[in-house]
C-alpha cells in the first residue's frame, strides 16, 4: 500500500477484494434506509431554509439567505440555544456519573441486584406523556408534593431562575436507567479475572474503579457521553409537555427544537424552522468533532 | 445460521403479511367505514351514536377517531400536502382561512343548494360566515360556543356578598373580585392567564368599544378602548393567584380546588365541570358583566364547521354524512347530549337540560340572543381571526407574559406588541 | 478492622446509597399511583394536602378499563416492538460489524453518515414520512407503525463500538482456518456482542413504546394504535382529569414493565454469568 507506483492500479488481494464486497452487502440495508428514511428529508428541509414557505408547500418563494440572516438578528433563537446547552450541562454529566456509580454497584454479587436495576430503569419504561404529567403534578407550585411536603413556596417550573435546574433534573431521572443498563453491558464484557488479580494484589475497590473499569470501559462511556450530549441538544419533550406557551419561565427554558417546533408546526413559517434546525445541526456536527478529537486522548483504544 | 435463516424468512412472511393485509384494505370499497376525525375526546362518544344512527339508515359504516389538538393539525397538514386527508373532519377558525384558500376542502355549496335537510337560514350566520370563501361553503356549520361568569356560591355566603346578576358592570366584578381575596393567599377573587384570551378578556375588550383585530385586518391592541380594557385586567390582577402560579396550573383547575372565587367559562367547559363534584357542589353561572361606559355586554363566539376532504373518493357519501350531522334531529341529539350547543336555530334549548339541578346554564344562551338583558344590550362577537391567526395568538400569548408579571407595563405592552401583530399580518400571503 | 467487618460495611454503605436512589426513582410512580386512586376533588385539594386518598377507589381504573380497548393497544404495541427490535438488531449488527472490522473504500464516510443522522432531530422525518406511507397507501397498518425504525444509526452505532472491543486475534485464527468473513461474523464475532444486542433490542424496545407523535400521525384509526399515542390522546384539549389520566398510565406501564422483568432475567443475567469467562 506505501508504494504508488504511476501508471499501475495498485493490485488489490482477494482478501481486500472480498472486505469490499462483505462490507457493502453489510451497510446495505441500513445505508438504503437512512438514505430514504432520513437523508432525504434533512436535504429536503435544507433547500426549504432558503424559502419563504406558503401553506402546505404551495407556491414558495426563494429568498436566498433572508431566514438565515432574520435568525441572526433574532435573539430568540440564541437564547434558545443557550438554554440548551444549559440543559446539557446538567443533564449529560450527572446522568453519566451517577449511573456509572450504580451500574458498578449493580455488577458486584450484592442482595436484590435485579431489584435495583428494576426501579432504577423503570423510568424508561413509562410512557412520555404520563411522565411529564406527574412530574408537572409533583413541581406544581399549588398542589404539589414538593412544596406540601416540605412547607416549601418555590415556582419549581415557572419561576426562569429554577425552571431550568428542575427540567435539568427530570432529565437525569429518566435517562439514568438507559446509561446504566449500557454501562452494565459494558461492564459485563470485561474479562472477571481481571478483578481477580487485582484482588490477589490487594487493591481496593477505588483503585480497580480507577484502573480497570474506567479504562475498559472507556469505549462504552464515550459512546453513552456522545449519544448523550447528542440526545440533549434534541431536547423537546420535556419542554412541549412541561412548559405551557405563557409560562413566565418558557423564554429561559425553551430548547432551540421547541423553537423549531414553534415555527415549523404551529406558527405556519416552515422556512424559518428549517434554517433553526440547520443551526442546530451546525452546532451539534462541531461538538461531535470536537469529541471525536478528544476521544483519541482518552479512549483506551485496543 | 439455520436459525438466522429462520429468522429471516419469518420476518419475510410477515411483512408479507402486513403488505396483503393493508392492500386488502386499501381496495376502497363503499363499504369501508368513513373515516371522521376529531380532537375533542369528550364528544367522541356522543358522535359515534349519531354516526350509528346514519349506518342504520345508510348501510356506509363509520368511525370515529380521536386526536391530540397537535396531532390532528399535523395530521391534517401532512395529509393535505400529499392528497390524503381524512374523509370528514372538524375545522376551526383559527385555521379554516388557510385551507379553504388553497382549496383543501371539498366544496359543499352546491350539495347545500340541492339539499332538503340543509337550508342555510336555520343554522347561525356568524358560523356559516367561519367556513365561507369567495361565497363558497365549505363548512357546514356544527355547533357554537359563548362565555359565561361562573361563581362559587359558597365563597360568595361566607362574604356575605350578593350573586352576580345581569346588573353587574365590570366595576361590579372588580369590586367583588377584591371583597373575595384573602390576605393570606388561600382564596382570590378571580383568575386569567394571556392564555384564557377567547374566554376572558377579548370579551372584555369588545365590551369596553375595543378591537382585537379591526375591520381592515389591523391589530386592534392600540386602539384606546383595548388599552382601557387591558388596563382593567390589569387591576384585577390585584386579586388574582400570582402569574406564576396560573401559568402553571389552569384557571379551570384553580376553581376546581377551590381557592378561585369566580373565573370566565367557554360553554365548551360545561361537560367536564358537570362531572367535578366540588363544582356542581358549591359553583354557578352568571350572565357576563357589562361596560357602564359603553352599555354594552360582549361575549366571543366561535363554533366548528364539518368539513370534508378535497380529494375523496367518496364525495357523495361524505356529504351524506356531513349532511346527517346537520339535520334538526342530530342537531338536537347533540345538544341533548350534553357534548355542546348546536348551531341549529332553536336546538340550543336541549342543551340547557343537560345540566338540569345542577348549574343554570340559561347565561350562555342569553348572551347569545341580540338584547338587552339588564340594562345590558348582548353583543355576540367572532373569535377574531385574520389568514394565519396562530402565529399572532401564540405571539400575543407570549407578549402579554410581561404585562401579567407587571401590571403597570400593560400599555406599554399592548402599544408593542400592535407593532408585532400589524407586522406579522402584513407578511400573511392569501393566493 | 477485620476483612470480614470491613466488607460487611461497605455492602451497607452501597445498600444505603441504592435505597436512597430507589426512592427517588420511585416516588413519581407512588405518587401517580396515589393519584390514581383518589378522587378529582382530593387530587387538586389545598387546604387540606391529601397525600393518602381517604378511600381507595378504583372507578378510575374501571372507566379507563371500559374506554380504552386495552387489549388491541397492547397487541399492537408488541407488534411494533417486535418488529423494530427484530428489524433494528439485524441491520445494525451487520453495518455495525462491517463499519469496526472490515476495511473498505467509501466505509469512513457511511459511517460519518451515520453518525450525522443522529443529530438530526426526529421531528423533521415526520411529514416527509408521512408523505411517504401515503403514497404507499400504508396509512393505518402496523408496517407504518414500524416504517421509520427498519434501521437504526444509534444501533449501527452502538454495535460498531462493540465490535470494536474485541481483540483481533479471535478474527486472525478464524481467518487462518479458512472462515470466509460471512463465517466469521456469524459464528464468532456476532455472538460474542450479545450483550449489546440485547442493550440494543431494549433500547429499541423502549423508543418503539415511547414513540408518539409517529403513530398518533400516521395510523389515525384506533385499532391500529400503540399505547403510547393512546394515553396522549386520552390527554382530550379540555380534559383534567388527573386521576384517571394517572390510572391510563399505570395500565399502561404495568405490561412493559413485566416484559421487562422477563428480559433482564433471560438475558442480562444469563450474559453476566458467560460474559466473564471470555
Amino acid at each position: 500500500m506505501a508504494t504508488k507506483s504511476i501508471g499501475r492500479k495498485p493490485k488489490m488481494s482477494p482478501w481486500d477484494k472480498s472486505q469490499l464486497i462483505w462490507g457493502w452487502i453489510f451497510i446495505a440495508p441500513t445505508m438504503l434506509g437512512l438514505l430514504i428514511l432520513n437523508f432525504y428529508p434533512i436535504v429536503d428541509t435544507a433547500i426549504q431554509s432558503f424559502y419563504r414557505t406558503m401553506p402546505f408547500n404551495r407556491g414558495n418563494v426563494f429568498v436566498g439567505f433572508e431566514n438565515y440572516i432574520n435568525m441572526i438578528a433574532d435573539a430568540e433563537v440564541w437564547q434558545s440555544l443557550i438554554n440548551t446547552f444549559k440543559y446539557a450541562i446538567i443533564e449529560v454529566p450527572f446522568s453519566i456519573a451517577i449511573a456509572l456509580v450504580l451500574a458498578v454497584f449493580l455488577n458486584r454479587k450484592i442482595r436484590f441486584r435485579s431489584g435495583y436495576r428494576t426501579i432504577f430503569f423503570l423510568p424508561m419504561i413509562a410512557a412520555p406523556a404520563a411522565v411529564a404529567m406527574v412530574w408537572r403534578w409533583l413541581y406544581n407550585s399549588q398542589f404539589s408534593l414538593i412544596n406540601n411536603a416540605f412547607g416549601l413556596h418555590v415556582d419549581w417550573i415557572s419561576d426562569p431562575n429554577i425552571a431550568w435546574i428542575s427540567v435539568g433534573i427530570i432529565g437525569v431521572w429518566s435517562i439514568l436507567g438507559y446509561n446504566m443498563v449500557l454501562f452494565l453491558s459494558g461492564l459485563q464484557e470485561i474479562p472477571g479475572d481481571y478483578y481477580e488479580a487485582a484482588d490477589i494484589d490487594g487493591a481496593n475497590g477505588f483503585v480497580q474503579f480507577f484502573h480497570i473499569t474506567l479504562p475498559l470501559l472507556s469505549r462504552t462511556i464515550y459512546f453513552v457521553l456522545v449519544t448523550r450530549v447528542i440526545g440533549a441538544l434534541q431536547l423537546f419533550d420535556l419542554i412541549y409537555m412541561i412548559m405551557d406557551g405563557t409560562n413566565p419561565a418558557l423564554p429561559k427554558t425553551q430548547s432551540i427544537v421547541f423553537l423549531f417546533y414553534k415555527y415549523s408546526f404551529q406558527n405556519n413559517q416552515k422556512g424559518y424552522g428549517a434554517a433553526i434546525v440547520i443551526l442546530l445541526l451546525a452546532v451539534t456536527m462541531i461538538i461531535t468533532l470536537l469529541q471525536n478529537l478528544f476521544q483519541k486522548k482518552w479512549v483506551n483504544q485496543d | 445460521m439455520r436459525k438466522i435463516i429462520q429468522i429471516l424468512a419469518a420476518v419475510l412472511v410477515l411483512a408479507t403479511l402486513c403488505i396483503g393485509l393493508s392492500a386488502s384494505a386499501l381496495a376502497a370499497d363503499s363499504t369501508a367505514p368513513l373515516e371522521v376525525v376529531i380532537w375533542d375526546n369528550n364528544q367522541q362518544a356522543g358522535l359515534q351514536a349519531i354516526c350509528d344512527l346514519f349506518t342504520e339508515e345508510t348501510g356506509i359504516p363509520v368511525q370515529v377517531v380521536v386526536k391530540s389538538w397537535d396531532a390532528y393539525w399535523t395530521l391534517l397538514e401532512a395529509g393535505a400536502m400529499g392528497g390524503d386527508m381524512p374523509d370528514v373532519f372538524w375545522m376551526h377558525s383559527n385555521n379554516s382561512q388557510m385551507y379553504m384558500a388553497y382549496d383543501m376542502l371539498l366544496d359543499l355549496t352546491d350539495y347545500i343548494a340541492a339539499s332538503e335537510v340543509v337550508q342555510v337560514e336555520n343554522y347561525m350566520p356568524e358560523i356559516w360566515e367561519l367556513y365561507t370563501y369567495n361565497d363558497r361553503y365549505y363548512g357546514l356549520p356544527k355547533d357554537y360556543d359563548t362565555i359565561a361568569l361562573w361563581y362559587n356560591k359558597t365563597m360568595f355566603d361566607e362574604a356575605g356578598l350578593a350573586y352576580p346578576d345581569a346588573t353587574w358592570t365590570y366595576e361590579d366584578l372588580l369590586n367583588a373580585a377584591k371583597a373575595l381575596t384573602k390576605e393570606d393567599g388561600s382564596q382570590y377573587g378571580f383568575a386569567l392567564n394571556p392564555s384564557n384570551d377567547q374566554d376572558t378578556y377579548y370579551n372584555f375588550v369588545y365590551a369596553m368599544g375595543g378591537s382585537i383585530v379591526t375591520e381592515d385586518r389591523k391589530s386592534g391592541y392600540d386602539d384606546p378602548n383595548t388599552i382601557r380594557a387591558m388596563q382593567y385586567v390589569g387591576e384585577l390582577l390585584s386579586y388574582c393567584p400570582p402569574n406564576t402560579v396560573m401559568s402553571e396550573t389552569g384557571t379551570d383547575v384553580l376553581a376546581k380546588s377551590g381557592q378561585v372565587a369566580m373565573i370566565t367559562q367557554g360553554s365548551w367547559m360545561v361537560a367536564d365541570f358537570k362531572q367535578n363534584e366540588y363544582m356542581a357542589e358549591n359553583f354557578d353561572v352568571a350572565i357576563l358583566p357589562y361596560d357602564s361606559v359603553t352599555g354594552n355586554r360582549a361575549s366571543i363566539c366561535n363554533g366548528l364547521g364539518w368539513a370534508a376532504s378535497a380529494f375523496t373518493d367518496r364525495p357523495n357519501d361524505c356529504w351524506a354524512l356531513i349532511e346527517w350531522f346537520g339535520s334538526k334531529e342530530m342537531q338536537t341529539m347533540q345538544a341533548e347530549l350534553g357534548v355542546t350547543m348546536s348551531a341549529y336555530n332553536g336546538t340550543s334549548d336541549q342543551w340547557v337540560n343537560c345540566a338540569e339541578g345542577i348549574f343554570d346554564l340559561t347565561p350562555y344562551l342569553q348572551v347569545a340572543s341580540e338584547e338587552k338583558t339588564g340594562d345590558g344590550n348582548n353583543m355576540l362577537v367572532l373569535r377574531p381571526y385574520t389568514f394565519n391567526s396562530t402565529q399572532w395568538q401564540s405571539a400575543a400569548q407570549q407578549a402579554f407574559v410581561a404585562a401579567w408579571a407587571d401590571p403597570s407595563k400593560m400599555e406599554e405592552v399592548c402599544l408593542s406588541f400592535a407593532a408585532t401583530m400589524n407586522n406579522l399580518i402584513a407578511q400573511e400571503v392569501m393566493p | 478492622m477485620g476483612y470480614e467487618a470491613k466488607k460487611r460495611l461497605t455492602q451497607a454503605v452501597i445498600h444505603l446509597i441504592l435505597i436512597i436512589v430507589s426512592f427517588v426513582m420511585v416516588v413519581p410512580f407512588l405518587w401517580m399511583a396515589l393519584t390514581a386512586f383518589k378522587t378529582v376533588g382530593e387530587s387538586t385539594s389545598v387546604s387540606p394536602f391529601v397525600i393518602f386518598p381517604s378511600k381507595w377507589i378504583t372507578d378510575n381504573f374501571v372507566t379507563v378499563w371500559k374506554n380504552m380497548d386495552f387489549f388491541v393497544l397492547y397487541m399492537n404495541t408488541l407488534l411494533l416492538i417486535f418488529f423494530r427490535v427484530v428489524a433494528a438488531c439485524l441491520t445494525a449488527t451487520m453495518a455495525g460489524y462491517a463499519f469496526a472490522r472490515l476495511k473498505f473504500k467509501g466505509r469512513d464516510l457511511m459511517f460519518s453518515l451515520v453518525l450525522f443522522q443522529m443529530m438530526i432531530p426526529s421531528q423533521i422525518f415526520i411529514i416527509p414520512q408521512y408523505l411517504m406511507i401515503s403514497r404507499m397507501g400504508m396509512t393505518n397498518t402496523i408496517f407504518a407503525l414500524v416504517f421509520p425504525g427498519l434501521v437504526t444509526a444509534f444501533g449501527t452505532f452502538l454495535l460498531k463500538t462493540a465490535y470494536q472491543g474485541l481483540p483481533n486475534s479471535l478474527e486472525e485464527a478464524a481467518r487462518i482456518d479458512g472462515c470466509s468473513i460471512f463465517q466469521t461474523f456469524l459464528r464468532i464475532m456476532m455472538p460474542l456482542t450479545r450483550s449489546s444486542m440485547v442493550a440494543l433490542g431494549i433500547f429499541t424496545a423502549v423508543f418503539a413504546y415511547k414513540d408518539m407523535m409517529w403513530p398518533l400521525v400516521v395510523n389515525s384509526s384506533a385499532s391500529k394504535m400503540p399505547l403510547s399515542a393512546a394515553l396522549a390522546t386520552m390527554q382530550g384539549q379540555y380534559t383534567s382529569n388527573y386521576p384517571q389520566l394517572m390510572a391510563a398510565a399505570l395500565i399502561a406501564c404495568v405490561p412493559m414493565i413485566v416484559i421487562y422483568l422477563i428480559f433482564q432475567k433471560q438475558f442480562i443475567e444469563g450474559i453476566a454469568t458467560s460474559g466473564g469467562k471470555l
